[in-house]
């Protein structure tokens, strides 16, 4: 017996590892693995990565408003490979919201968030929402020109939510307008507060899946359930792999070849840069520039209003959505619904880059 | 039904064994088969519609003869419940061992204890943290509210704006103390020199009053000076708006880059999602044609100017 077989054994004796790793890898999978289900596993590895990098580039950032922008010139320009870490930060961020929005789909596309997987949707839009706070909080930390005028304004928006808007705009502020206090704020819901509930939710996520056992397709007799039917582990687990493996090749060949420009230091005085924020959020822009939402009430229709409705209504999905139907061909509304969402956010994409020579 | 292992299995014609274990089918999360121990060997046989299941007993539909028909049982082909993950099949999962007990501690017996210490646990806490709530609240809130700084400052001469309703930025410099850090950055706002027809509709022939937060005039601006003041941040939600000469609409215009919000020379909305006219800010002349200022800020996107700085 090997030297690892014995300390294998002897840690299994006493906390019964097998049983704990059979429980981990030997999850049946009806209809087998596919590689539309790697974009969790995918997600989770962009989050070790983004973290990894996080905390690479926290051993030279310094997060207050007279030191912010040099530390981070510091790490692009001087420290060596800086500039790949924050790139690939950078895009890290980019990419994770692509993929977040790719895992949403595919499980609205196979009806997966139905009965018995409510909870794990629900957790599951609690986690997207976290993303896109990481995107929001972290977009402001280089504390160039960039940054400022992105928070300002998305902050400004906050400050539109009836009763509340007012106060909760201040708190992230730290003060009534953007500056040294809302760095320190930013930083500290950017690499403490969102990490500890990103891991907290996501554990979440993982035990109602666990709990509710993968869906599987949404077509196949049972016959082809059983005889395709694999473990997650080993197959499935190779396909995740092999996913990653792409999802970082694409993050770091972003990062090589555009890696991230800082603008001047963040000023009041934004000179000839026209404020614009991070491109996942280019569609709320354009939609505040629409004519229907303007005015102070128009302004709360667009900025609040809206998001918060398409929010409750992610989140209210498996609950109003009760057919247990899953096959997308027999799920016409539904289907119809993503598509016509999601040419609107392009439409509003495109529209806000089309504008931008104006 | 109740399925034990160790149940009697009989067919029509006579006892055949007992149930030594179950199979579960991972899709449905139901027994589908037992095992049957019989003369020493160990079949599969399914629990279908010709088998029912009463206490201790499994009655199969068919003579003892046809049970050759069903496969012996290779233990290799299968692994035990715990070694996999079957979601929720410890709830649905109905086999019967036996009951094992283990008694309830004779303390614990004692429910009106129990609930003293449960009630007493949570008390503890609550008394542990709500005196925490206001502290932590007030230490979070500190820099959110600050007074207002009426304080005049100088942005330039006015006799440099000589063009007549043709705006200009005039940049300055400002310091400001944020918590323990005091930064000097730039600032801008734009200068009019306004004629009639603008100061007509910048003022209505009314002084503008300013007012600080519990309702008191701290300066009026009256119409006379030549000049007016625009706070550089538009009201829509705070950007830093621009002069455009050559508008393809509107001509000589204010445009801010972030929602497309259009003003004309004297403030007023032309177009875009802006809810109200630009900011003029409290403003006096020195002696010496200076333009001094006190540099409110307005919150942005209210329909009337709110000041928050």
């Amino acid at each position: 017996m090997s030297l690892i077989h014995i300390i294998y054994n002897w840690i299994d004796e006493r906390i019964d590892l097998k049983t704990l790793q059979a429980k981990l890898l030997y999850e049946p999978m009806p209809g087998g693995s596919r590689y539309a289900y790697a974009f969790g596993s995918a997600l989770l590895f962009i989050f070790i990565m983004q973290a990894t990098t996080g905390i690479l580039l926290m051993f030279y950032y310094a997060p207050t408003a007279d030191h912010a922008w040099q530390s981070t010139q510091y790490i692009l320009k001087e420290l060596d490979y800086g500039w790949f870490l924050l790139s690939f930060h950078f895009w890290g961020s980019s990419v994770m919201v692509v993929m977040v929005v790719c895992h949403m789909l595919q499980v609205f596309i196979w009806g997966a968030y139905k009965n018995p997987r409510e909870m794990v949707w629900l957790a599951g839009t609690i986690l997207f929402l976290i993303v896109m706070a990481f995107g929001f909080t972290g977009y402001l930390l280089p504390w160039d020109q960039r940054a400022f005028w992105a928070t300002t304004v998305g902050v400004e928006i906050m400050d539109k939510a009836p009763i509340v808007g007012d106060f909760m705009a201040r708190f992230l502020r730290g003060g009534p307008t953007a500056g040294a206090q809302t760095l320190s704020r930013f930083f500290v819901i950017h690499v403490m507060l969102l990490p500890a509930a990103l891991i907290a939710v996501f554990s979440l996520h993982l035990f109602f899946f666990r709990k509710a056992g993968p869906a599987g397709p949404f077509k196949a007799t049972r016959q082809q359930l059983e005889t395709k039917m694999e473990f997650f582990f080993p197959r499935q687990v190779f396909k995740d792999i092999v996913v990653m493996a792409c999802v970082f090749v694409i993050i770091a060949g972003l990062a090589t070849l555009w890696p991230v420009e800082l603008l001047d230091e963040a000023s009041p005085e934004p000179t000839d840069y026209n404020p614009e924020p991070e491109w996942y959020f280019l569609f709320l822009f354009q939609l505040l520039r629409l004519k229907m939402f303007s005015g102070e009430f128009g302004e709360f229709l667009g900025a609040i209003a809206l998001p918060g409705l398409f929010v409750l209504l992610l989140m209210a999905l498996p609950f109003i959505n009760r057919n247990p139907e899953r096959h997308p061909l027999k799920r016409p509304f539904a289907m119809s619904a993503v598509v016509f969402l999601l040419v609107g956010i392009a439409v509003l994409t495109w529209m806000a880059i089309a504008s931008r020579s104006q | 039904m109740m399925l034990k292992i160790k149940s009697r299995v009989r067919c029509s014609d006579r006892e055949v064994g007992e149930v030594s274990r179950v199979i579960v089918d991972p899709i449905e999360k139901s027994i589908s088969h037992i095992v049957v121990l019989s003369d020493g060997t160990e079949r599969v046989v399914p629990l279908d519609g010709l088998a029912v299941v009463t206490e201790g007993l499994v009655q199969l539909g068919y003579p003892s003869s046809k049970m050759g028909q069903y496969p012996f049982l290779e233990r290799g082909n299968y692994q035990q419940v715990k070694e996999v993950e079957i979601a929720g099949l410890e709830r649905r999962l109905e086999v019967f061992p036996g009951e094992a007990l283990v008694p309830v501690p004779t303390l614990e017996r004692d429910i009106t204890r129990r609930t003293f210490f449960t009630n007493f646990t949570n008390a503890i806490g609550v008394v542990l943290a709500l005196p925490l709530v206001y502290p932590v609240l007030r230490y979070l809130t500190f820099p959110m509210y600050q007074d207002f700084n009426n304080n005049w400052i100088k942005i330039g001469s006015a006799q440099n704006v000589i063009e007549i309703d043709k705006p200009r930025q005039i940049k300055f410099q400002k310091t400001v103390k944020e918590g323990y850090l005091e930064r000097e950055f730039q600032k801008s706002h734009w200068v009019v020199k306004i004629s009639d027809t603008l100061r007509e509709e910048i003022y209505h022939g009314k002084p503008i009053e300013y007012k600080d937060a519990s309702g008191k005039v701290y300066w009026i601006n009256k119409p006379d000076p030549d000049v007016v003041v625009y706070s550089g941040k538009c009201p829509h939600l705070g950007c830093a708006y621009k002069w455009k000469e050559n508008h393809k609409r509107f001509g000589r215009v204010f445009w801010c880059p972030c929602h497309l919000s259009i003003y004309d020379p004297g403030g007023k909305v032309l177009d875009g999602p802006a809810p109200r006219r630009l900011d003029v800010l409290p403003m006096r002349l020195t002696g010496a044609g200076e333009i001094e200022i006190i540099d409110a800020e307005f919150k942005a996107g209210k329909d009337h100017p709110i000041r928050i700085i």
